[in-house]
């Protein structure tokens, strides 16, 4: 009963992330559909009609219930302990966006009831396709409109937190990079969101009511909704990305024992891609040519100037450390070195011309999941091993956390590196399947290898989340020497978090006490 | 001892990001075809610069990583040098990269206006039109090209699921597209012309490509358009100039005769 009435923001961040991670699994179980259905070719494991409903809906709980929210459950746990205040400013608020999230799901997934199955023109919801569709599209639209919602009020809610409620000495440029990524996020989604919900909104009275604004015949115009769309979906990847930079960039200190190289350049380098990312949303649009081509190719080069700069910064960080290889930093270094394949292949469809080629094949899908799963579910993954003994006084188990890692790490390239070749090779993204005289198969096959060994890996994880919960909560306050004001408090926290604030002088308010504590010892 | 033994580690650092760096682009090489028009040609150009930048970055970036990996190991409870940041590499390594993306931007420029070059009025124009789940292609027959082709009025060329189209083009001609749609939008993708198009509904695209070698090539829907997306494909056969002029005679004959049969039953039915 407690759970559902709480206010409290680390239970509504621990409802978050259960919610998000049940989600990681269905999104999951469905990939897995995917790949089996595309193992072989001309394969009739799935019909085609359910083919597309299930990478429709797969893409939909990965992005819309599972990645974007989860960074709302990090940030209700942390970011109020990262700037020592006692809760979020809105705490009622904050479990308002919460639980939005259960309607909506439920109403995204009731489309597998209704006439014409759920959702099936993929999470881009095109016209004129969506606007053929059956129910499942409506249940679909009122389901994103919802989760809008929910990140809209968080994102206020975050950034009132921040700007408001930090302790005493906690200046801005004294925030945690972690909080700071939230801050940039919940500006993106304050202003993007109800872009969002006004395509919807149109979408949903074309539909329904006889509107004509994606309608060629009625006056309207159908790339118009690409337009609104990306306008919110471009900045969205940096929602989906930007808080999971901020977790890396509070393990890699840590697990290097040295502060983040360029602190401020890290801020400014998340700040330039918040802004730059609301000028490139038509480099999604290249090849219908409706848009001005060297503008978008020339800002979406240019978005990735502060992307490099950061990941230059993680390796400034390591860089002369004293590197310990905890699950949480393998994650990390994980996340370091696939986001720069991420970032790097994300760079050949800037370039117009190749892109008219790699455009809608298996190269874009590798890209994605190179900044998504290689990045976004790698942060999941470290920022959980990270905080695990904090949120629920528990260690992981290392041994079982390094299985984890190998085998996810090796299924992953497995997985996804494959689909660069095969983009390359000529295979468009979302056939439900493919002749046999293409020549795709063998890749096929391998990537659906890949993603079952990804599954595979999450058995050790699970054994070890199930074991943890089985030892008692002795965690101390800071097992991991951590630089942040999480790390100050007991292993949970107690509701008003903190009975004392050590002073905070610098970004690292944990380093500085520790360095004084030696110090009055050797004096 | 140390100096040695920090040679071997720089050296197994390099050679492992080498050995994934160029083992990578090596597949990527082999895998992208070269492109069979001299707009392809240029794409794919652009396209091995794009991929050697990214290799000799990823190279650079990995072995200094994978470096630092095993390098810097903590071996004792000793704190490291607190380096919070140098101002200078920061613009050293914000400058660097704004350098390099403004000369890939430009010569992804170049390219861009030299494949966006359209074709001449007289050249051969084939009007394509998407539907769910097929492929329309429609030759005026006063609009061939330099052929000698005499007659009046249009071949179609309108694929099934059980009969998938083919477009039959000349080499070594420019040959211009119109692209439209009917319902939802698709996209017109010739895997060896490295290109595709939208084709989308109350709007006409147009391109031009120079085909140099003849052929069969496979070719597909590439933008998603409803349940059978994945069964919207097509071949494109590109062959001399004599056959081509030959293909039109025969498949005219034979529209017009179909055509003829159409209005004599039509007229019989009308009787009675």
């Amino acid at each position: 009963m407690d759970w559902l009435t709480t206010v409290d923001h680390k239970k509504l961040g621990i409802l978050y992330l259960w919610f998000t991670l049940f989600f990681f699994a269905v999104g999951g179980i469905f990939a897995l559909l995917v790949r089996t259905q595309l193992a072989v070719g001309e394969n009739t494991f799935l019909a085609n009609d359910a083919y597309n409903q299930i990478f429709t809906m797969h893409a939909s709980s990965m992005l819309f219930l599972f990645i974007i929210p989860i960074w709302a459950g990090f940030g209700n746990y942390f970011v109020p302990l990262h700037i020592g205040a006692m809760d979020m400013a809105f705490p009622r608020i904050n479990a308002l966006s919460f639980w939005m999230l259960p309607p909506a799901a439920i109403l995204m997934f009731a489309g597998f009831l209704v006439d014409g199955g759920a959702a099936a023109g993929g999470w881009t919801a095109y016209t004129p396709l969506s606007r053929q569709a059956g129910m499942g599209m409506d249940l679909w639209i009122l389901a994103v409109l919802l989760l809008g919602m929910s990140s809209t009020i968080g994102a206020a809610n975050f950034l009132v937190t921040m700007f408001r409620m930090r302790a005493p000495g906690m200046t801005m440029f004294r925030m945690p990079i972690f909080s700071w990524t939230m801050l940039v996020t919940a500006l993106l989604q304050l202003l993007a969101t109800p872009v969002l919900a006004a395509a919807l909104a149109m979408l949903f009275i074309d539909r329904n009511y006889g509107g004509a604004f994606f309608d060629p015949n009625g006056g309207g115009n159908v790339v118009l909704w690409q337009n609104v769309f990306w306008f919110y979906s471009h900045p969205a990847v940096y929602i989906m990305i930007l808080p999971g930079m901020g977790i890396i960039s509070e393990i890699l200190p840590v697990f290097s024992r040295k502060p983040l190289f360029g602190y401020k350049a890290f801020v400014f380098a998340t700040m330039g891609i918040g802004a730059l990312g609301f000028s490139v949303w038509a480099h999604h649009m290249f090849t219908t040519g409706a848009v001005l081509l060297p503008f978008f190719g020339i800002m979406t080069f240019m978005i990735g100037v502060p992307t490099g700069v950061k990941i230059f910064n993680w390796l400034g960080t390591v860089w002369g450390g004293s590197i310990s290889f905890k699950s949480p930093m393998l994650w990390g270094l994980g996340f370091v070195s696939m986001f720069l394949i991420g970032g790097l292949n994300g760079t050949f469809s800037a370039a117009v011309p190749v892109d008219f080629a790699l455009h809608d094949t298996y190269f874009v899908v590798a890209h994605i999941h190179y900044v998504l799963f290689g990045g976004s579910v790698m942060a999941v993954f470290a920022g959980l091993y990270y905080w695990f003994p904090k949120i629920w006084g528990r260690m992981l188990d290392e041994r079982l956390g390094q299985l984890h890692f190998v085998l996810g790490f090796i299924g992953f390239n497995l997985t996804f590196f494959p689909m660069h070749l095969l983009g390359l090779d000529g295979m468009p993204r979302r056939i439900a399947t493919y002749a046999n005289d293409t020549g795709w198969e063998p890749m096929n096959l391998l990537s659906t290898i890949g993603a079952f060994l990804i599954a595979v890996s999450m058995i050790p994880f699970i054994i070890n989340v199930v074991l943890a919960f089985r030892r008692p909560p002795d965690q101390p306050n800071d097992p991991w020497e951590g630089n942040t004001l999480e790390w100050a408090t007991t292993s949970p926290p107690p509701v008003h978090n903190f009975d004392s604030l050590p002073p905070i002088k610098s970004e690292r308010p944990l380093f500085d006490a520790r360095q004084e504590n030696k110090d009055t010892e050797t004096n | 001892m140390q100096r040695p033994l920090k040679r071997i580690r720089l050296l197994a650092a390099l050679s492992l990001a080498a050995v994934l760096g160029l083992g990578s682009a090596s597949t990527a090489l082999a895998v992208q075809p070269g492109g069979i028009t001299d707009e392809a040609h240029e794409m794919h150009d652009l396209f091995l610069v794009m991929l050697y930048f990214s290799i000799a970055l990823f190279v650079i970036i990995a072995s200094a990583l994978l470096y630092a990996i095993i390098r810097f190991r903590r071996k004792d409870d000793e704190l490291p040098k607190q380096v919070h940041g140098s101002n200078r590499i920061e613009i050293l390594w914000t400058g660097l990269p704004i350098i390099i993306v403004i000369i890939l931007f430009t010569l992804s420029l170049i390219t861009l206006f030299d494949v966006e070059k359209k074709a001449k009025q007289d050249a051969l124009t084939v009007e394509v039109t998407g539907f769910q789940y097929q492929w329309q292609f429609v030759y005026d027959l006063n609009d061939l090209g330099v052929g000698e082709f005499e007659g009046e009025g249009t071949i179609t060329i309108i694929g099934t699921p059980a009969n998938e189209p083919e477009l039959v083009l000349p080499v070594n001609e420019i040959v211009e597209f119109t692209l439209q749609s009917t319902d939802v939008i698709h996209s017109f993708y010739v895997r060896d012309f490295l290109y595709k198009l939208d084709l989308i509904p109350g709007r006409i695209n147009t391109f031009s490509v120079t085909p140099r070698e003849t052929g069969v090539f496979r070719a597909q829907c590439a933008e998603l358009c409803g349940v059978n997306h994945a069964l919207m494909r097509f071949t494109v056969r590109i062959v001399e100039r004599e056959e081509f002029d030959e293909w039109i005679k025969q498949t005219a004959k034979h529209q017009s005769a179909d055509q003829e049969d159409e209005k004599t039953v039509r007229a019989n039915e009308r009787e009675q």
